[in-house]
């Protein structure tokens, strides 16, 4: 009887890794087909490609795991990099990466209070903001990429580069906010109330906890978070364009669904997003290795998103 | 026909087990049901009862014995075998669709159909006249175009049913059918039941109420941890000696005795005849029919109710804008809903601190060691089983899960607390269990006001009741004057 509780308690936790040994045998699989798969400019590629990606996910991790969506936070990097590269080329490099991340931080506050004070769909009122602040971008920039006549400030280009102890400074922004947020989540008042919000809103709201209040800051930090991913991408491109995050906000979704969140809220860590978003990097990368055909890439990244949550689903009948 | 088959077992269960993991669900279980038959099952949670449904209506498959119908042997793999076999079950969550018709519910699955040529049309006047008649036979005349959704749960029950002898089920498995009824409608139900019974139907009945079992059932068995205690005939068993087949003790009747009254925890402004009051080592019954208000009442003491009210939480008057405000001021409320009261898939841990996060609160974090010993400590007090904080609240029992509740706001170290049907749907020795420690609770020093409408219940526990009819209180019952359940019914109106 001890052996099968045993027993049980470990497939529960093995279960709990499914993305990340999902993760370690994409890798074995691709390194065996193609050497160049470990080869460091690879390695360090898929690193980079991650890096801003892998910010976004964070922050929708939040809103779902708060038991939201948001739909708007493509729309909201490359607003946030436009109004970045605009404000940079007028007052200055600090001035402008902070107007980017303030600006995603009021999108996703305008997304709150209308999801949390005036209870409408998250996936509606995300879906008006995505195409409103797309709008928004196109109005600003006239559609025409944000560079200046000189180029952005070199200092801030060299960002989109440079590296930290051999390491591009474009992951160490992923891999220190991953640290912080962790914290916040896990081991703050603030954080397990978002747990319980998303894992029962009335429960929560019976149990003393400031449910509309507590809704409306993840999709802040949503937007916030997707400011600096917008701030990154122009970093990247030496410029701010206003056509940037198309689809981030599906790949975004689908990278924190693989990390084995519940669309259904109070479940999901930032961690495991990350291995999400890993997975789906990755992914592309072996196929382009490989060279898969790219309209075929399309359809076997669909169907490992449908696959992964279709696993999910039967795992948790159980 | 009737006598002839009633002697003939139409389902007929041998030596059924079945495991889950480590646990023995089911050990070695003989059971068997007649036409015109009413077999009552009774048990704690977890003594094995859902599992012996699941089986009987395919949901499970035994790991070893025999299901039979009509005498053969059948494996049923899936619910549609056991539907097909003519065994429905008719859970407490009716699987209905709100939106369609009475008679659209009744027939779905199966409608008529009127055939134009190629196209073939649904039969409105067939499948309303179904209906109509198939309701009779239940003494109930609604309009049966009228959306599911118009209707009480009462009603939709008799609908469920209905449903049932239009696919023509012999075999009915009613779990807990009463647990949401008034007494009123519970006469219905069963004289509902007596009829399908003397059509030749049998119907194995769940209930934790066992003033019920023995009024309507014409056998018992009783389960415990999965074993088979006793099956007796009609009369040859009381409330007493199943709940000591149920727990292996015998029947408690602890009265209440309360201690001294001391000062006024909580009070309302005596805007009606009858204010509420409640002082320290006090119990405190809100009575009244669902639907009376009683829950209305209970959400504005606690600040969750859309319109405030004015209270005195120890003689200092305060305004609750929100449950925040309401916990701040040591009030604690066990919803009726336990998935209100709990986030299911949060851990036990999670649960218990969920409204002590602020107190835990070291700098900007939570000082898990002070959370670990305080889980530890109430998951022992309150004997919470299995004793794994990790686990999700969702895989305990409803006894468990309703401590896990009360250990929530024993943790924050309230003292008021509000309880909604405390013990609604939870077994006879858990209830004692829940009792006891709203005793202690009030032993402490604490105040309870607890809304129920399980009068006996409120007639053991309470020093006051106050009966509540249409959103306001009626009448006020102490227990010097002598509290018991017909008072209590003619007070509230029942």
């Amino acid at each position: 009887m001890k052996q099968a509780s045993t027993i049980s308690v470990w497939r529960g936790r093995l279960a709990g890794q499914i993305p990340l040994i999902t993760l370690i045998i994409l890798c074995l699989v691709t390194a065996l087909l193609t050497p160049r798969f470990l080869s460091p400019l690879n390695l360090t590629n898929i690193l980079v490609q991650s890096s801003i990606m892998a910010v976004i996910a964070m922050g929708m991790t939040f809103v779902i795991v708060g038991g939201g969506f948001d739909l708007s936070v493509g729309s909201t990097a490359a607003l946030a990099g436009c109004v970045a590269a605009m404000v940079m080329l007028e007052a200055g490099i600090v001035a402008g990466v902070g107007a980017g991340i303030l600006v995603g931080a009021a999108v996703g506050l305008a997304n709150g209070l209308v999801i949390a004070f005036l209870n409408v769909n998250p996936f509606i009122t995300t879906l008006g903001t995505m195409v409103l602040v797309r709008g928004l971008v196109f109005l600003i920039t006239a559609g025409a990429p944000v560079s200046g006549d000189a180029g952005l400030p070199s200092v801030f280009v060299a960002f989109g580069s440079a590296r930290f102890l051999g390491v591009h400074l474009l992951v160490w922004v992923p891999a220190v906010l991953l640290g912080v947020l962790s914290f916040v989540m896990h081991f703050t008042p603030y954080g397990r109330s978002i747990y319980a919000t998303g894992g029962g809103r009335e429960a929560a709201y019976l149990s003393g906890i400031p449910v509309r209040r507590v809704i409306a800051s993840t999709y802040i930090w949503c937007g916030a978070l997707a400011g600096v991913a917008g701030v990154m991408l122009a970093a990247r491109l030496q410029s701010g364009q206003p056509t940037a995050g198309e689809f981030y906000e599906l790949t975004a979704i689908a990278a924190v669904v693989l990390g084995g969140a519940s669309l259904h809220g109070g479940e999901g860590t930032l961690v495991k997003s990350v291995i999400g978003v890993f997975i789906m990097i990755v992914l592309g990368n072996a196929l382009n290795l490989l060279n898969v055909d790219s309209y075929w890439q399309r359809v076997a990244v669909g169907i490992v998103i449908i696959a992964a949550a279709a696993a999910e689903r039967l795992r948790s009948r159980k | 026909m009737i006598s002839a088959s009633a002697t003939a077992p139409t389902a007929r269960l041998r030596g059924i087990s079945k495991q889950f993991g480590a646990t023995l669900a089911l050990n070695n279980i003989d059971f068997d049901v007649g036409f015109g038959e009413i077999h009552a099952v009774v048990g704690e949670n977890g003594a094995g009862k859902s599992t012996l449904i699941r089986i009987l209506s395919g949901v499970h498959r035994p790991d070893r014995g025999q299901v039979m119908v009509d005498g053969v042997v059948r494996n049923f793999a899936s619910p549609h075998d056991a539907i097909a076999a003519g065994i429905v079950t008719i859970p407490q969550e009716l699987r209905l669709v709100p939106a369609l018709s009475i008679a659209e519910n009744i027939a779905l699955g199966d409608l008529p159909v009127l055939r134009v040529g190629p196209l073939a049309l649904l039969d409105r006047s067939r499948m309303d006249d179904d209906a109509r008649a198939i309701l009779a036979q239940l003494d109930f005349v609604p309009d049966v175009g009228r959306p599911v959704a118009d209707l009480s749960f009462a009603e939709r029950q008799l609908i469920a049913i209905g449903r049932a002898l239009h696919r023509q089920c012999r075999i009915f498995i009613l779990d807990e059918p009463t647990a949401a009824l008034e007494q009123h409608e519970i006469e219905r139900l069963f004289a509902v039941l007596a009829r399908i019974k003397t059509r030749g139907t049998a119907i194995i009945y769940i209930s934790h109420e066992l003033d019920e079992v023995v009024a309507i059932a014409d056998r018992c068995t009783v389960l415990r941890d999965g074993r088979l205690m006793a099956t007796s005939r009609r009369g040859a068993f009381s409330v007493g000696d199943l709940v000591s087949a149920m727990t292996g003790r015998a029947h408690e009747t602890t009265d209440a005795v309360s201690p001294a009254a001391g000062a006024t925890l909580l009070e309302t402004d005596a805007g009606g005849t009858h204010p509420i009051h409640v002082r320290a080592g006090e119990t405190i019954g809100l009575a009244g029919l669902l639907g009376s208000g009683t829950d209305v009442q209970m959400r504005r003491l606690f600040g969750a109710a859309r319109t405030a009210a004015p209270i005195r939480v120890k003689s200092q008057p305060r305004r609750l804008r929100g449950p925040a405000d309401a916990i701040a001021a040591g009030i604690g409320f066990v919803p009726g809903e336990r998935a209100l009261g709990l986030v299911l898939n949060q851990s036990v841990r999670d649960n218990i601190l969920l409204a002590s996060l602020d107190r835990l609160r070291r700098g900007v974090v939570i000082e898990r060691a002070a959370g670990e010993r305080i889980v530890d400590e109430l998951m022992d007090l309150l004997d919470i089983r299995p004793r794994r904080p990790e686990l999700p609240v969702s895989a305990l029992s409803g006894g468990n899960q309703q401590k896990v509740i009360l250990a929530k706001w024993l943790a924050r170290r309230v003292e008021v607390l509000l309880l909604e049907e405390p013990t609604q749907g939870i077994d006879v020795g858990a209830k004692a269990q829940i009792h006891r420690l709203i005793r202690d609770f009030i032993h402490r020093g604490g105040g309870a006001l607890i809304a129920s409408t399980d009068l006996a219940e409120l007639a053991r526990l309470c020093d006051v009741v106050l009966a509540v009819r249409q959103g306001s209180i009626v009448a006020r019952l102490e227990r010097a004057d002598g509290l018991d359940e017909p008072k209590l019914r003619a007070a509230i109106g029942a």
